[in-house]
């Protein structure tokens, strides 16, 4: 073995201290005035600037939210017991930033960057601003390249496009994470190298947690890695037991690391689950600082705090390399109150939303889409031509099944034409039942909903169209398979590939009819 | 937080009439002394803070006691002070006086931390040092604390000057835990 000798020890060590400088450090300082609930005022720090980060003692650092006449409100992001009155606080004459690059992919952080998911330091590339201003009109360009969830439901009536904004809002236990983290998941194939050579560029994933439970957040970590969802996801988690600062700036990070992929010319999704949480750490902070509450106690700058984190989302323009940020914030309803405050602010920022109801969650349609009142704005733009063909019939019939069923609980006589649409109705609804962490992909969600819009599922029992479904889907896969292929391609369902459809399914249907 | 803002407000009108008066000199001695008087725990503060006590004994024994020892002008704003029932401000009130009147003179004071006493000289060359790069006359305040083992630390209103061999052996410290350190 190799010994080193001592002499060596000091001779490196004596090369080390030559270099460094030993002059005089010139710092501006404060002192705690006092300290308490996570917040610590501090006398002095007469140059500080808004959302600067400040060191106190013991390496708990602080953010400067507060700049009054006499003294400074901060918050802290660490333990308020370390801090004492009458401790010196010294500016770090940075804004509040974290680390941000691709080393940052497959790993869970704290909002500041730091990991915690023992695998070791990251490698840190450079620092971006926590808060950062939108970009404005001449940066961006409209939406138009679509960003499939894998869910026929929203990706055939609720299309997403990549830089969009769309709220995912609902009860508790209504899927709403399930939604999330089946779009993170179906985001693998654009990594794949078939996206490549069709020109789908990959798609970043950012999954934000806002005060929830830390078994919760290693449930989604687990579950991303057993589908090999890890590999291009960051989990940026301020769990429940954090403190409210650090609940605040997570999804402000989030965005910060989305940015960082967008201005690299790429894709990037960023779901921030959930922005209610958030909302409330806020406040616990705002009412702590002894700002004025207002509705239901929120400060009266709560409707910024969202729309300058989702005015983030954007599509680049060209020049600027054409990178998206698309932001899938999380509302938690109560009791279905659409009304109440954050609600209401977060529906009228956001390009849309997914709408999803309890009961409908409870009577098995799942995802529980309320496709009525679900709505996105943009996305229209970005869905592929094919799926636009066989998705505006679809939403027709659903809403005719819709307006007829309430009339069908009555039990009166219905004529031939009723009877059709609501049989027509349950199918599609059937048809549209998805389960969790089962995306499809695009092509298969065409067929499947051209198959149900053209009435070959109407002679089957509505208990048998799960089924029909995943087998016809492989009859074409094994027997058809150019369908798929074509519709990938050229991205629009021809007169060609139709009649190829109508035969497969009508083939198949022979087939099937004689096995039950 | 409120009282600083009032101790403020009563200093600030204060200086600006002394100095109207042309007596700043004579007012400050005097503030200097009531602050001396006031400081600490002492049961003069205590009594000025009771609430029990009334208002025109706490004015007769201020009175009696600073008489003969303050300028007619201070006598008037003491009895002024308390008039508004701000007594209890009154330490905090000749304190923010007398950092308003150096501001107001361009005097600026240091405070030195050194691990041991300076002498005459090095006093001398830290004092010249400073008038020259802040370009204000220096009040020296020396303490003394062995942590720092060696080096001093001056701190200005709000910015340090820190030249003590602590600071750096733990700058030096996080450079090594850092990990930034190149070993070639």
């Amino acid at each position: 073995m190799a010994e080193v000798r001592p002499d060596e020890i000091s001779a490196i060590l004596k090369k080390q201290l030559s270099g460094f400088e030993n002059e005089m450090d010139i710092y501006d300082v404060g002192t705690v005035l006092s300290v308490g609930d996570g917040i610590a005022r501090v006398y002095g720090l007469s140059k500080v600037m808004a959302s600067e980060l400040v060191e106190f003692p013991n390496n708990v650092f602080g953010m400067v939210l507060n700049l009054d006449e006499d003294s400074v409100g901060c918050v802290l992001f660490g333990e308020s017991t370390l801090v004492k009155e009458g401790d010196i606080v010294k500016r770090t004459k940075r804004v509040a930033s974290m680390p941000v690059g691709e080393a940052m992919l497959g790993r869970v952080i704290t909002p500041l960057g730091v990991a915690i998911d023992g695998k070791g330091d990251i490698e840190i590339e450079k620092y971006s601003p926590i808060e950062r201003k939108a970009l404005g009109v001449v940066q961006r360009q409209p939406v138009k390249e679509a960003l499939q969830t894998g869910i026929t439901a929203i990706d055939a009536m609720i299309p997403i496009g990549r830089g969009q904004r769309e709220l995912i809002i609902g009860d508790r236990q209504t899927g709403k994470t399930a939604i999330a983290i089946d779009t993170i998941i179906n985001q693998k194939y654009t990594h794949s190298v078939e996206a490549k050579n069709l020109d789908i560029k990959p798609v970043f994933c950012i999954y934000v947690a806002i005060g929830q439970k830390s078994s919760t957040v290693a449930q989604v970590v687990a579950k991303l890695q057993e589908s090999g969802a890890m590999e291009y996801t960051t989990i940026i988690a301020a769990t429940a037991s954090d403190p409210a600062p650090l609940q605040f700036i997570a999804p402000y990070s989030g965005a910060t690391l989305g940015e960082f992929f967008r201005d690299s010319g790429r894709h990037a999704l960023v779901i921030y689950d959930d922005l209610s949480k958030q909302a409330a750490a806020y406040r616990e902070l705002s009412l702590l600082l002894r700002r004025p509450p207002g509705r239901e106690a929120y400060p009266g700058d709560v409707f910024y705090l969202h729309s300058r984190l989702l005015e983030r989302a954007s599509k680049l323009n060209d020049e600027l390399g054409g990178g998206s940020l698309t932001a899938l914030p999380i509302i938690e309803t109560q009791q279905g109150d659409v009304s109440a405050y954050i609600p209401t602010n977060v529906i009228s920022i956001t390009d849309g939303q997914i709408y999803l109801l309890g009961n409908l969650f409870n009577a098995g349609i799942r995802p529980a889409i309320d496709v009525g009142i679900s709505v996105s704005r943009v996305g229209g733009n970005a869905q592929i031509k094919a799926m636009r063909k066989v998705a505006g019939t679809l939403k027709l019939d659903l809403a005719q099944y819709r307006e007829l069923e309430s009339f069908a609980k009555f039990g009166s006589d219905l004529d031939k034409s009723t009877q059709n649409t609501l049989a027509k109705g349950a199918r599609l609804v059937e048809l549209l039942k998805q389960g969790q962490f089962a995306p499809s992909p695009i092509e298969r969600q065409v067929v499947s909903i051209f198959l149900g819009t053209n009435g070959y599922l109407d002679t089957i029992s509505v208990a048998d169209v799960k089924r029909f479904e995943k087998e016809v889907l492989e009859y074409i896969e094994v027997k058809y398979n150019n369908i798929f292929e074509t519709i990938k391609k050229e991205k629009q369902l021809s007169d060609g590939t139709i009649t190829l459809i109508k035969k497969a399914a009508e083939e198949f249907l022979v087939v099937f009819k004689k096995n039950i | 937080m409120k009282d600083h803002k009032v101790s403020i407000r009563y200093a600030s009108s204060f200086l600006d009439s002394v100095i109207e008066n042309k007596n700043l000199d004579s007012a400050s001695n005097d503030m200097e002394l009531i602050s001396n008087t006031l400081e600490g725990k002492n049961q003069l503060n205590l009594m000025l803070k009771s609430p029990v006590i009334k208002t025109q004994v706490k004015l007769s024994i201020l009175t009696e006691i600073f008489k003969d020892k303050v300028s007619a002008d201070s006598l008037k704003f003491l009895q002024f002070v308390l008039e508004k029932r701000r007594e209890d401000l009154l330490s905090d009130i000749s304190k923010k006086f007398l950092e308003l009147k150096d501001d107001y003179l361009g005097i600026i004071n240091i405070e030195i931390t050194t691990a041991y006493e300076f002498t005459d000289e090095q006093q001398e060359q830290i004092r010249k040092k400073f008038e020259s790069s802040l370009n204000k006359i220096i009040k020296l305040n020396y303490i003394v604390n062995k942590e720092l083992i060696g080096g001093f630390i001056a701190r200005a209103a709000d910015t340090m000057y820190d030249a003590s061999i602590k600071h750096q052996l733990e700058t030096l410290r996080k450079r090594f835990l850092s990990g930034n350190v190149s070993l070639n």
